[in-house]
């Protein structure tokens, strides 16, 4: 290739994401859930500088060791107080935590529980999609197989006994999530690349003598990435979901701090119907940090669409 | 000229071409697909046999209570056969339940047979309702949404639908008993009948009971579930908007809603009719939520007490039947997508 080919070569490859990324800012729904995503990276990365407390203050006794007087722990939970007894701007729990840090310090957990179990079931399930739509034959037949039996196990039952054999540690639900969202990746997957190995370019590429892992990594993947980041984005979303109905049932890890286990808590004291400043936060942050994936996930499948 | 089958269809009306796809539809592929389901079930039951023997605890510590002597407790692992060589026990696992042999549930004191068969029509019940309830609004939102895609407010509307479909259900369960129960106090929150009725055990109002318990959990479910069949419907509606069939509708000066609802939108109505397995998924896991929520006593209440209160035998027979509602289901749909439309192949992927 000559040095000027490869010139011009860079500067459409530039100016295509370029114009993808000016799509992109144009969305309104990118901007709400890239903003989103924005404000949940940063409770997650410095939970200490956004929350108003450490996770370890209680309200009257701030983190001292005083004990709370008979009178102060039937105040709680507390509802909303801005320095008069004390500051804790979306009230506090049962047990005297303010929910504003509860929730600050569980964004972390949220943000973990979606991305590892959204890179790990793209991980397994985007190559063997790959595989499956590329050489078609017996290694289809086989992939496709066990995607078609794995489909028949229901998901919640299955990881209700997953997280009853390991116990409900955050890993444990990653894993049983990843166990059952690659499949929804690998068909994806395998349908677009069904749909792109019969265009010429490919046989081109064939016919040039290109070894089959290079047509993969050069000629079929780029247009296989898009799909794939789509999907990325729902299975983040389903497993911050998945997430919190599992710390519902009781079966998620009660030490970290996590949305779903506040939740959960206020259900375990019998506040639910009694302190809405309680029960609303946590839940309104669950909907709104998946709903931001779905966002950004519609949004890059807008920008993407090339029709 | 046309055979009996033929003159058969033609007098109920079915057009040609659909009875052409009847003849198509083969009982190879019926054979083929069975077997798969069949398989299918077989290498579930193998993973519910690895699962629940991974389980903490044997089948039989469920049963003893601690004033049980040494002697006693060995009497009933003898019994249950905890002792046997793994693979005489999975042989024996597989023999019972394909005969239907269930065993005996040590917490229910009852056979499991007899429990599930109790649990799964009251959960079939409410989410035949929820999913019916989510065909109906979800579709029709679906179009709309669609048709006004670029309008005003399309956007709005799908960001809303979107964060909607992002809440927990239990938490809008909650919202909704706090509303409908707690605030306005039209509607029981918990159980399926009145626990201790003082009205008269007549027909009518024992429905009339089981209906307004069945509002709460019902309305929960669809809330939420409704979304689903719309984001399907909502792209297909905007490619069929660009079709040359909706143009000629146009220019033949139909009304806009006639050409919303009778030409595009059945067309849209493609991608959800074969995604029904999707529906199915969200129905088993939005049972477990919903039924905890409202204590209704179905099955996905029953595997989340089963497994907590370590009722192995209970909780693996529930497992199995909800894979093979599952299963049986999703071989149903596909039969009956390859008798709708010959251009789905094995399987409705490829």
């Amino acid at each position: 290739m000559t040095g000027r080919a490869a010139d011009c070569d860079a500067s459409t490859a530039s100016s295509r994401t370029h114009r993808a990324l000016r799509r992109f800012l144009t969305n309104p729904l990118a901007l709400v859930g890239t903003a989103v995503l924005g404000v949940v990276t940063c409770c997650a990365l410095a939970p200490g500088v956004v929350a108003p407390h450490d996770p370890e203050w209680v309200a009257y006794v701030g983190t001292s060791d005083g004990r709370l007087t008979l009178a102060q722990s039937r105040s709680l939970p507390h509802p909303p107080a801005f320095g008069d007894p004390f500051f804790a701007p979306l009230g506090t729990t049962a047990s005297g935590h303010g929910v504003l840090t509860e929730l600050v310090y569980g964004a972390r957990t949220a943000l973990l529980v979606g991305l590892a179990a959204a890179l790990l079931s793209s991980l397994v399930g985007v190559p063997l999609g790959l595989c499956s739509g590329y050489y078609g034959g017996w290694v289809d037949g086989v992939i496709q197989r066990v995607v078609d039996v794995l489909y028949g196990v229901p998901f919640l039952p299955f990881v209700i006994v997953l997280v009853a054999i390991r116990g409900a540690s955050t890993t444990t639900i990653v894993l049983a999530i990843a166990a059952t969202a690659w499949l929804n990746n690998c068909v994806v997957v395998r349908g677009t690349t069904l749909s792109i190995v019969r265009r010429t370019y490919v046989d081109a590429a064939r016919a040039a003598g290109l070894p089959a892992h290079r047509i993969v990594a050069r000629h079929v993947l780029p247009d296989v990435l898009p799909v794939a980041a789509v999907l990325l984005v729902q299975d983040a979303a389903t497993a911050i979901l998945a997430h919190a109905t599992l710390a519902y049932l009781g079966l998620a890890d009660v030490t970290t701090a996590s949305w779903g286990v506040l939740l959960q808590q206020a259900q375990a004291t019998g506040h639910v119907f009694d302190a809405p400043w309680w029960l609303l936060p946590p839940g309104l942050a669950i909907a709104s940090l998946v709903a931001a994936f779905y966002y950004v996930g519609h949004a890059v499948e807008d920008v993407t669409d090339t029709d | 000229m046309l055979g009996p089958f033929f003159r058969r269809a033609a007098e109920v009306g079915l057009p040609v071409d659909r009875v052409v796809c009847v003849t198509r539809f083969g009982a190879a592929y019926l054979v083929r697909r069975l077997a798969v389901a069949y398989a299918t079930l077989l290498v579930i039951m193998t993973l519910l046999f690895v699962l629940l023997r991974a389980m903490p605890g044997s089948f039989v510590s469920a049963m003893t209570t601690p004033g049980m002597t040494t002697a006693q407790i060995a009497r009933l692992e003898a019994a249950w056969g905890v002792h046997d060589p793994l693979w005489v026990q999975y042989g024996r696992f597989l023999l019972n339940y394909q005969t239907g042999q269930f065993g005996w549930s040590p917490t229910m004191h009852a056979p499991v047979a007899d429990v599930l068969a109790r649990r799964l029509p009251r959960t079939l019940v409410l989410f035949g309702a929820a999913l019916l309830a989510c065909y109906v609004v979800g579709p029709l939102a679906g179009m709309v949404l669609g048709w006004y895609r670029d309008a005003r407010g399309g956007t709005l509307a799908l960001a809303v639908s979107l964060f909607v479909y992002a809440t927990p259900v239990f938490w809008v369960a909650w919202l909704l008993v706090w509303l409908f129960d707690h605030r306005l106090g039209w509607l029981p929150s918990a159980h399926m009948v009145t626990q201790f009725p003082t009205f008269a055990l007549s027909p009518l109002p024992v429905a009339l009971d089981f209906l307004r318990h069945l509002a709460l959990p019902l309305l929960s479910v669809a809330a939420v579930g409704w979304v689903g069949a719309t984001l399907l419907v909502r792209p297909a509606m905007h490619d069929a908007m660009r079709s040359d069939y909706v143009d000629l509708a146009r220019a033949k000066g139909l009304r806009e809603r006639t050409i919303l609802f009778k030409h595009a939108g059945r067309n849209a109505l493609v991608p959800v009719t074969t995604s029904a397995a999707l529906a199915l998924a969200f129905l088993v896991d939005g049972a477990i939520v919903t039924e905890t929520v409202f204590s209704w006593p179905g099955m996905g209440q029953l595997i989340v007490t089963a497994v907590l209160d370590r009722d192995y035998p209970l909780a693996q027979a529930a497992f199995f039947l909800v894979a093979v509602v599952v299963v049986v289901v999703r071989l149903c749909l596909d039969v009956a997508y390859t008798y709708l439309d010959p251009r789905i192949s094995f399987g409705g992927r490829d």
